[in-house]
Protein backbone atom coordinates (compact mmCIF):
# COMPACT_ATOMS: atom_id res chain seq x y z
CA UNK A 1 0.00 0.00 0.00
CA UNK A 2 2.70 2.45 1.09
CA UNK A 3 4.92 1.38 -1.81
CA UNK A 4 2.26 2.71 -4.19
CA UNK A 5 3.12 6.27 -3.09
CA UNK A 6 6.47 5.93 -4.86
CA UNK A 7 6.85 4.05 -8.14
CA UNK A 8 9.91 1.82 -7.61
CA UNK A 9 9.52 -0.18 -10.85
CA UNK A 10 12.36 1.54 -12.66
CA UNK A 11 16.14 1.77 -12.39
CA UNK A 12 17.40 4.15 -9.69
CA UNK A 13 17.80 7.80 -10.70
CA UNK A 14 21.37 9.06 -10.42
CA UNK A 15 23.06 12.42 -10.28
CA UNK A 16 25.95 12.37 -12.77
CA UNK A 17 28.22 15.42 -12.85
CA UNK A 18 31.73 14.91 -14.29
CA UNK A 19 33.34 12.22 -12.11
CA UNK A 20 30.59 12.48 -9.48
CA UNK A 21 27.96 9.72 -9.68
CA UNK A 22 25.47 9.14 -6.87
CA UNK A 23 21.88 7.97 -6.55
CA UNK A 24 19.31 10.72 -6.04
CA UNK A 25 18.18 9.14 -2.77
CA UNK A 26 21.73 9.32 -1.35
CA UNK A 27 22.11 12.93 -2.50
CA UNK A 28 18.82 13.81 -0.76
CA UNK A 29 19.96 12.18 2.50
CA UNK A 30 23.31 14.03 2.42
CA UNK A 31 21.57 17.36 1.73
CA UNK A 32 19.19 16.74 4.66
CA UNK A 33 22.17 15.93 6.89
CA UNK A 34 23.82 19.22 5.90
CA UNK A 35 20.59 21.13 6.61
CA UNK A 36 20.20 19.47 10.04
CA UNK A 37 23.86 20.19 10.82
CA UNK A 38 23.46 23.89 10.04
CA UNK A 39 20.17 24.10 11.96
CA UNK A 40 21.77 22.37 14.98
CA UNK A 41 24.36 25.15 15.10
CA UNK A 42 22.04 28.09 14.44
CA UNK A 43 18.77 27.20 16.21
CA UNK A 44 18.78 28.33 19.88
CA UNK A 45 18.63 25.54 22.43
CA UNK A 46 15.59 25.70 24.77
CA UNK A 47 16.47 27.37 28.05
CA UNK A 48 19.77 28.81 26.79
CA UNK A 49 18.39 32.36 26.84
CA UNK A 50 17.16 31.96 30.43
CA UNK A 51 20.63 30.79 31.50
CA UNK A 52 22.26 33.76 29.80
CA UNK A 53 19.88 36.25 31.48
CA UNK A 54 20.42 34.56 34.85
CA UNK A 55 24.17 35.32 34.73
CA UNK B 1 42.03 -8.31 56.26
CA UNK B 2 42.09 -4.94 54.58
CA UNK B 3 45.76 -5.31 53.67
CA UNK B 4 45.03 -8.73 52.14
CA UNK B 5 42.10 -7.29 50.20
CA UNK B 6 44.22 -4.44 48.85
CA UNK B 7 46.67 -6.91 47.37
CA UNK B 8 43.96 -8.78 45.48
CA UNK B 9 43.38 -8.01 41.81
CA UNK B 10 39.69 -7.25 42.43
CA UNK B 11 40.56 -4.52 44.92
CA UNK B 12 43.23 -3.12 42.61
CA UNK B 13 40.80 -3.12 39.66
CA UNK B 14 38.10 -1.45 41.77
CA UNK B 15 40.44 1.25 43.05
CA UNK B 16 41.74 1.91 39.56
CA UNK B 17 38.22 2.09 38.09
CA UNK B 18 36.89 4.37 40.82
CA UNK B 19 40.02 6.51 40.57
CA UNK B 20 39.60 6.97 36.83
CA UNK B 21 35.83 7.38 36.94
CA UNK B 22 34.46 8.39 40.34
CA UNK B 23 30.64 8.04 40.54
CA UNK B 24 29.95 11.78 40.25
CA UNK B 25 32.01 11.88 37.05
CA UNK B 26 30.50 8.68 35.63
CA UNK B 27 26.91 9.79 36.24
CA UNK B 28 26.93 13.59 36.56
CA UNK B 29 23.74 15.50 37.45
CA UNK B 30 24.75 18.68 35.63
CA UNK B 31 26.50 19.59 32.40
CA UNK B 32 28.67 22.56 31.35
CA UNK B 33 26.79 25.66 30.16
CA UNK B 34 28.29 25.42 26.68
CA UNK B 35 26.36 22.18 26.09
CA UNK B 36 23.17 24.23 25.66
CA UNK B 37 23.33 23.70 21.88
CA UNK B 38 21.58 21.27 19.56
CA UNK B 39 24.92 20.15 18.11
CA UNK B 40 25.66 18.30 21.37
CA UNK B 41 22.65 15.97 21.14
CA UNK B 42 23.75 13.89 18.14
CA UNK B 43 26.05 11.65 20.17
CA UNK B 44 23.25 10.53 22.44
CA UNK B 45 20.88 10.23 19.47
CA UNK B 46 23.39 7.84 17.89
CA UNK B 47 23.48 5.90 21.15
CA UNK B 48 19.67 5.67 21.32
CA UNK B 49 19.59 4.45 17.72
CA UNK B 50 22.15 1.78 18.59
CA UNK B 51 19.96 0.58 21.48
CA UNK B 52 16.96 0.29 19.11
CA UNK B 53 19.14 -1.53 16.56
CA UNK B 54 20.31 -4.09 19.13
CA UNK B 55 16.80 -4.60 20.55
CA UNK B 56 15.05 -5.00 17.17
CA UNK B 57 17.93 -7.12 15.80
CA UNK B 58 17.70 -9.45 18.80
CA UNK B 59 14.01 -10.03 18.07
CA UNK B 60 14.71 -10.63 14.36
CA UNK B 61 17.46 -13.16 15.16
CA UNK B 62 15.12 -15.03 17.51
CA UNK B 63 12.31 -15.27 14.96
CA UNK B 64 14.24 -15.89 11.71
CA UNK B 65 13.91 -14.99 8.00
CA UNK B 66 10.52 -16.68 7.51
CA UNK B 67 9.04 -14.41 10.19
CA UNK B 68 10.57 -11.14 8.99
CA UNK B 69 9.62 -11.83 5.34
CA UNK B 70 6.14 -13.34 5.57
CA UNK B 71 4.35 -11.86 8.60
CA UNK B 72 3.05 -8.36 9.19
CA UNK B 73 4.71 -7.97 12.59
CA UNK B 74 7.92 -9.42 11.08
CA UNK B 75 7.84 -6.74 8.38
CA UNK B 76 7.32 -4.13 11.10
CA UNK B 77 10.36 -5.21 13.13
CA UNK B 78 12.41 -5.60 9.96
CA UNK B 79 11.57 -1.98 9.12
CA UNK B 80 12.30 -0.80 12.67
CA UNK B 81 15.72 -2.46 12.41
CA UNK B 82 16.50 -0.99 8.99
CA UNK B 83 15.34 2.56 9.76
CA UNK B 84 17.14 2.63 13.12
CA UNK B 85 20.34 1.76 11.22
CA UNK B 86 19.64 4.61 8.77
CA UNK B 87 19.12 7.00 11.69
CA UNK B 88 22.23 5.64 13.47
CA UNK B 89 24.40 6.62 10.51
CA UNK B 90 22.50 9.88 9.97
CA UNK B 91 23.10 11.01 13.58
CA UNK B 92 26.63 9.59 13.73
CA UNK B 93 27.73 11.50 10.62
CA UNK B 94 26.38 14.81 12.02
CA UNK B 95 28.04 13.98 15.37
CA UNK B 96 31.30 13.38 13.46
CA UNK B 97 31.00 16.67 11.56
CA UNK B 98 30.30 18.61 14.76
CA UNK B 99 33.20 17.05 16.65
CA UNK B 100 35.57 17.47 13.69
CA UNK B 101 34.88 21.19 13.37
CA UNK B 102 35.27 21.74 17.12
CA UNK B 103 38.51 19.64 17.08
CA UNK B 104 37.23 17.23 19.70
CA UNK B 105 40.64 15.63 20.17
CA UNK B 106 41.82 18.72 22.11
CA UNK B 107 42.71 18.57 25.80
CA UNK B 108 44.02 15.01 25.89
CA UNK B 109 40.91 13.62 24.19
CA UNK B 110 42.77 11.75 21.45
CA UNK B 111 41.46 8.36 22.58
CA UNK B 112 37.89 9.73 22.67
CA UNK B 113 38.22 10.84 19.05
CA UNK B 114 39.90 7.59 17.95
CA UNK B 115 37.33 5.30 19.58
CA UNK B 116 34.54 7.29 17.92
CA UNK B 117 36.24 7.06 14.53
CA UNK B 118 36.85 3.31 14.95
CA UNK B 119 33.20 2.78 15.98
CA UNK B 120 32.13 4.47 12.74
CA UNK B 121 34.52 2.34 10.66
CA UNK B 122 33.34 -0.91 12.29
CA UNK B 123 29.68 0.08 11.92
CA UNK B 124 30.03 0.21 8.11
CA UNK B 125 30.74 -3.54 7.61
CA UNK B 126 28.21 -4.27 10.35
CA UNK B 127 25.53 -2.60 8.20
CA UNK B 128 26.84 -4.18 4.98
CA UNK B 129 26.66 -7.70 6.41
CA UNK B 130 23.09 -6.89 7.47
CA UNK B 131 22.09 -5.86 3.96
CA UNK B 132 23.50 -9.14 2.55
CA UNK B 133 21.76 -11.18 5.28
CA UNK B 134 18.23 -10.17 4.32
CA UNK B 135 17.63 -13.40 2.35
CA UNK B 136 15.95 -11.73 -0.63
CA UNK B 137 16.80 -10.51 -4.14
CA UNK B 138 18.11 -7.24 -2.70
CA UNK B 139 20.70 -9.08 -0.60
CA UNK B 140 21.69 -11.23 -3.59
CA UNK B 141 22.26 -8.13 -5.70
CA UNK B 142 24.26 -6.35 -2.98
CA UNK B 143 26.39 -9.41 -2.17
CA UNK B 144 27.31 -10.13 -5.79
CA UNK B 145 28.21 -6.48 -6.32
CA UNK B 146 30.12 -6.13 -3.04
CA UNK B 147 32.12 -9.35 -3.51
CA UNK B 148 33.87 -7.69 -6.44
CA UNK B 149 34.97 -4.88 -4.12
CA UNK B 150 36.29 -7.43 -1.62
CA UNK B 151 38.14 -9.32 -4.35
CA UNK B 152 39.58 -6.09 -5.73
CA UNK B 153 40.80 -5.23 -2.23
CA UNK B 154 42.45 -8.65 -1.93
CA UNK B 155 40.36 -9.84 1.03
CA UNK B 156 37.77 -11.85 -0.89
CA UNK B 157 39.12 -15.15 0.43
CA UNK B 158 38.46 -14.02 4.00
CA UNK B 159 35.07 -12.32 3.50
CA UNK B 160 32.80 -14.16 1.09
CA UNK B 161 29.75 -11.94 0.79
CA UNK B 162 27.77 -14.65 -1.00
CA UNK B 163 28.19 -16.96 2.03
CA UNK B 164 25.06 -16.29 4.09
CA UNK B 165 26.27 -18.25 7.12
CA UNK B 166 29.51 -16.32 7.36
CA UNK B 167 27.87 -12.93 6.79
CA UNK B 168 25.07 -13.66 9.27
CA UNK B 169 27.60 -14.65 11.96
CA UNK B 170 29.50 -11.43 11.38
CA UNK B 171 26.27 -9.43 11.44
CA UNK B 172 24.57 -10.84 14.54
CA UNK B 173 27.59 -11.52 16.74
CA UNK B 174 31.14 -10.47 15.88
CA UNK B 175 30.62 -6.97 14.47
CA UNK B 176 27.81 -5.89 16.87
CA UNK B 177 29.99 -7.04 19.76
CA UNK B 178 32.81 -4.88 18.42
CA UNK B 179 30.53 -1.86 17.85
CA UNK B 180 28.98 -2.08 21.34
CA UNK B 181 32.38 -2.60 23.00
CA UNK B 182 34.01 0.33 21.23
CA UNK B 183 30.93 2.55 21.80
CA UNK B 184 31.04 1.68 25.52
CA UNK B 185 34.74 2.56 25.64
CA UNK B 186 33.96 5.83 23.80
CA UNK B 187 31.27 6.80 26.32
CA UNK B 188 33.46 5.96 29.33
CA UNK B 189 36.29 8.04 27.85
CA UNK B 190 33.88 10.93 27.25
CA UNK B 191 32.84 10.75 30.91
CA UNK B 192 36.48 10.57 32.02
CA UNK B 193 37.70 13.54 29.97
CA UNK B 194 34.48 15.59 29.87
CA UNK B 195 32.66 16.98 26.83
CA UNK B 196 34.99 18.99 24.62
CA UNK B 197 34.34 22.74 24.97
CA UNK B 198 33.93 25.06 21.98
CA UNK B 199 36.88 27.14 20.82
CA UNK B 200 37.34 30.21 22.94
CA UNK B 201 36.19 33.39 21.24
CA UNK B 202 39.42 35.15 22.26
CA UNK B 203 41.45 32.58 20.31
CA UNK B 204 39.41 33.30 17.20
CA UNK B 205 39.26 37.11 17.39
CA UNK B 206 42.35 37.96 19.42
CA UNK B 207 40.16 39.99 21.76
CA UNK B 208 41.50 39.88 25.33
CA UNK B 209 39.20 38.60 28.03
CA UNK B 210 36.70 36.90 25.72
CA UNK B 211 37.22 33.61 27.45
CA UNK B 212 34.24 33.67 29.77
CA UNK B 213 31.92 31.60 27.61
CA UNK B 214 34.15 28.59 27.30
CA UNK B 215 35.76 26.69 30.12
CA UNK B 216 38.94 25.01 29.03
CA UNK B 217 38.65 21.52 30.36
CA UNK B 218 35.11 20.34 29.87
CA UNK B 219 34.84 19.52 33.57
CA UNK B 220 31.48 20.79 34.89
CA UNK B 221 31.81 24.02 36.84
CA UNK B 222 35.46 24.52 36.03
CA UNK B 223 36.54 27.83 34.50
CA UNK B 224 39.76 28.54 32.67
CA UNK B 225 42.02 31.49 33.34
CA UNK B 226 42.10 34.32 30.79
CA UNK B 227 45.20 33.24 28.91
CA UNK B 228 47.12 30.02 29.19
CA UNK B 229 49.85 28.53 27.05
CA UNK B 230 47.58 25.54 26.30
CA UNK B 231 44.03 26.77 26.95
CA UNK B 232 42.37 23.51 25.89
CA UNK B 233 44.52 21.21 27.96
CA UNK B 234 42.95 19.66 31.02
CA UNK B 235 45.64 18.85 33.59
CA UNK B 236 43.48 16.10 35.03
CA UNK B 237 43.58 14.28 31.69
CA UNK B 238 47.18 13.41 32.28
CA UNK B 239 46.88 12.36 35.88
CA UNK B 240 46.68 8.65 35.11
Amino acid sequence: MIAAVFNLNHPANTVHWHFFVMSVSNVIVIVIMLIVFVLAILVPFPGHGRRERAK
Amino acid sequence: MSSTAKRSWTAAARERAVGALPPDKLLPDSQPAYMASWIYIFGVLSLVSLVVIIASGSILSLKGPGWWHFTGIGHFFNSIHMWSVELFFFFMVIHLWGKYWMAAWRGGRGRVWMTGAVAFVIAVPCALTGYVSQQNFDSQWISTQAKDAMNAAGIGSFFNLTNFGQMYSYHVFLLPLAVVAIAAAHILLVRKHGIVPPFRLADRTGAPGSHAEAPSSGVPGERSPAREPKPDLDPSDHAS
